[in-house]
């Protein structure tokens, strides 16, 4: 099964760029690919043709544990945005680029986004367990 | 002093000020983040700011990093290898390409192609899914394509780590060069495309394009010293409404002896102007449709062929707003020109990529063409390189006014017949969206986000009572 994670977040802001740590902690695989990004941007949808799973891994302010679910369809938002959510990569991958796999969002608990390079206690703790996590069920 | 100067991220606001006889008065877009940037630098040492000033801007940050680099340049008094420079110009054009894809596929073709007054729930880039398939997939690839230049050459594609003072941080491969050469083709094709479809759709936006921004105003922009356009060296030229060349060959590094900064209560966001016409009859344009609008020649085949044509749109200068849209077009083609040119440039391949050198001078200013227009960054630091000020002149501040205007001729054509307190129709309201749309602001773009950016539109009665409101 080939899968595809994206990791998501700022390194510099503390648990922002917990998802990062969490693609850093997952073992080398030969049909896994891993791809760390700043923020998401809509051509990553073009990158996800021929995967069989994509997951998103992203910090949670609002999280207690770590969390795997599927992706469910986008709803419009704001014409002026320039934010861009997993559901839109995944709509727009769907649609454009021929992707048919399973789509899944793996939210982390975070609880510090300072200014700082270093994950907090929670983070390093939920990076972990996301790892392991992801590791047994995907 | 003008307190407080921010780059904003996220929020936006219009407010549409109406007479005792309920027409449109005056109109504002009020950019109501406050961020602070040029105040969070003071101390660092200043070979920091290159990848400080990234962050400004999660679209553009290649343009911050370029402007940043070229300040520090200054402060070590270098000039840069020919290879350092070459590399920088290619990220250049490769940031200017994927913005503008962005702007344009995503922002506003939903506008252009499903029409002003298709329904809201439908005016997206999931509402050309249906008939525009083709369209949207080309689009989106060619904003790849943008982004994987700038990761080649930079490790990654948001805030890489491209360039620094006194040049750049990697040799650039023939690997490399292979791979952008493998893109040229498709990325070609697709800018073409969508100039081939653009082009005849602008007959049915007549009213638009003559009432969404349509003012003679003057235009500033970097040309190359031969007048051409140029993106990320040359001299400032200033043309007005009519064509008429108001100052040319203008030195970047000393812009503020030319342009003046005032504030508005009313945003967040500066109001710079053109010094000897004072504020607020010297603001001016910047972006696609200035650069065009003061460059004679775009230097390169394709984009020559099409900046005639485009010239042939206005009488000395294209003063509709509306043609930022055709004008980024152009921009695109231009720079995927630029880019495979540069792939057989034997310089860009050359050892030196660095000049060395100890803090030389105390204060630097660098500046380059941004997507959204010309930026600046003038820093002062002292005997041991720290930060103690800085000063930022982004694109999207030196089009508040005609952002103003823009949304007040908007609103003040659009609204006619629309009853005092009644609630004026999408359609109208997205046209008012769709003036600023066309100077695409970068309003929420600094850092990574999860969630969206609201834009809040009122209408007031000229004692201030909110007559009426509409979020989204």
């Amino acid at each position: 099964m080939r899968s595809l994670f994206i990791s998501c977040g700022n390194t510099l802001r503390c648990d922002d760029g917990v998802a990062h740590r969490v693609l850093e902690l997952l073992p080398a695989a030969a049909e896994r690919e891993v791809r760390s990004v700043h923020q998401l941007t809509p051509e990553l949808a073009a990158e996800m043709a021929g995967f069989d799973v994509v997951v998103f891994v992203d910090a949670d302010a609002a999280s207690l544990r770590p969390a795997v679910e599927p992706i469910g369809a986008w709803a419009p938002r704001s014409p002026l945005t320039h934010v861009t959510e997993p559901a839109e990569i995944v709509a727009l991958a769907r649609a454009l680029f021929g992707f048919t796999g399973e789509a899944l969002m793996c939210r982390i608990p975070a609880r510090d986004f300072r200014f700082d390079d270093d994950l907090s206690e929670v983070g390093i703790e939920s990076a972990q367990m996301a790892a392991d996590e992801l590791r047994k069920s995907i | 002093m003008i307190q407080p100067v921010t780059r904003i991220e996220g929020h936006a606001k219009i407010s549409i000020h109406l007479n005792d006889a309920g027409e449109v008065e005056s109109a504002q877009f009020h950019i109501t983040e406050f961020r602070g940037f040029e105040k969070l630098c003071e101390g660092r040492p200043f070979a920091e700011m290159p990848g400080l000033m990234s962050r400004v801007c999660g679209i553009c940050p290649v343009s911050h990093i370029l402007a940043s680099s070229k300040a520090g340049d200054m402060l070590l008094g270098v000039e840069i290898p020919p290879a350092a420079e070459k590399q920088r110009r290619l990220v250049n054009y490769a940031q200017i390409l994927q913005s503008h894809a962005l702007s344009f596929f995503h922002l506003s073709a939903p506008d252009l192609l499903l029409g002003m007054d298709a329904p809201p729930a439908k005016r997206n880039i999931f509402g050309l899914l249906e008939n525009h398939a083709d369209f949207l997939r080309r689009g989106i690839r060619l904003r790849q394509f943008g982004q994987r230049v700038i990761e080649l050459v930079g490790g990654k594609s948001v805030h890489p780590a491209c360039s620094g003072p006194g040049g750049v941080h990697a040799r650039f491969t023939t690997a490399q060069r292979d791979e952008i050469l493998s893109w040229i083709p498709e990325a070609m094709g697709s800018v073409t495309m969508a100039l081939d479809r653009l082009k005849p759709l602008l007959d049915g936006f007549r009213e638009e394009i003559a009432c969404m921004g349509n003012f003679p105003s003057l235009f500033l922009a970097t040309v190359s010293r031969q007048g051409g356009l140029e993106f990320y060296d040359g001299v400032i030229k200033i043309i007005d409404g009519a064509g008429n060349v108001v100052t040319e060959s203008l030195d970047p590094a000393r812009y503020y002896t030319y342009l003046g900064e005032a504030s508005e209560d009313s945003s967040f966001v500066k109001f710079p102007f053109y010094r000897p016409l004072g504020y607020p009859g010297g603001y001016y344009r910047v972006g696609p449709l200035a650069r065009l609008n003061v460059a004679r020649f775009a230097g390169t085949e394709r984009a020559d062929r099409e900046l005639r044509e485009f010239k042939q749109r206005g009488d000395g200068a294209v003063c509709e707003a509306f043609h930022y849209h055709l004008a980024r077009l152009i921009e695109m083609l231009h720079s995927v020109e630029r880019i495979e040119e540069l792939m057989s440039d034997p310089a860009l391949f050359e050892e030196s990529i660095h000049a060395r050198a100890a803090l030389n001078r105390r204060e630097g200013i660098g500046s380059c063409e941004a997507p959204r227009g010309t930026l600046f960054h003038h820093y002062w630091v002292d005997a041991n390189g720290l930060m103690t000020r800085a000063n930022l002149l982004i694109a999207t501040g030196q089009n508040s006014q005609a952002m103003n205007l823009s949304v007040g001729q908007t609103a003040r054509h659009f609204f006619k017949g629309v009853a005092l307190g009644a609630r004026p129709d999408e359609g109208i309201l997205n046209r008012v969206e769709a003036a600023i749309r066309c100077y695409d602001p970068c309003l929420s773009c600094s850092t990574h986000a999860f969630g969206q950016m609201p834009l809040v539109v009122e209408w007031l009665a000229r004692d201030g009572t909110v007559l009426g409101q509409m979020a989204r």
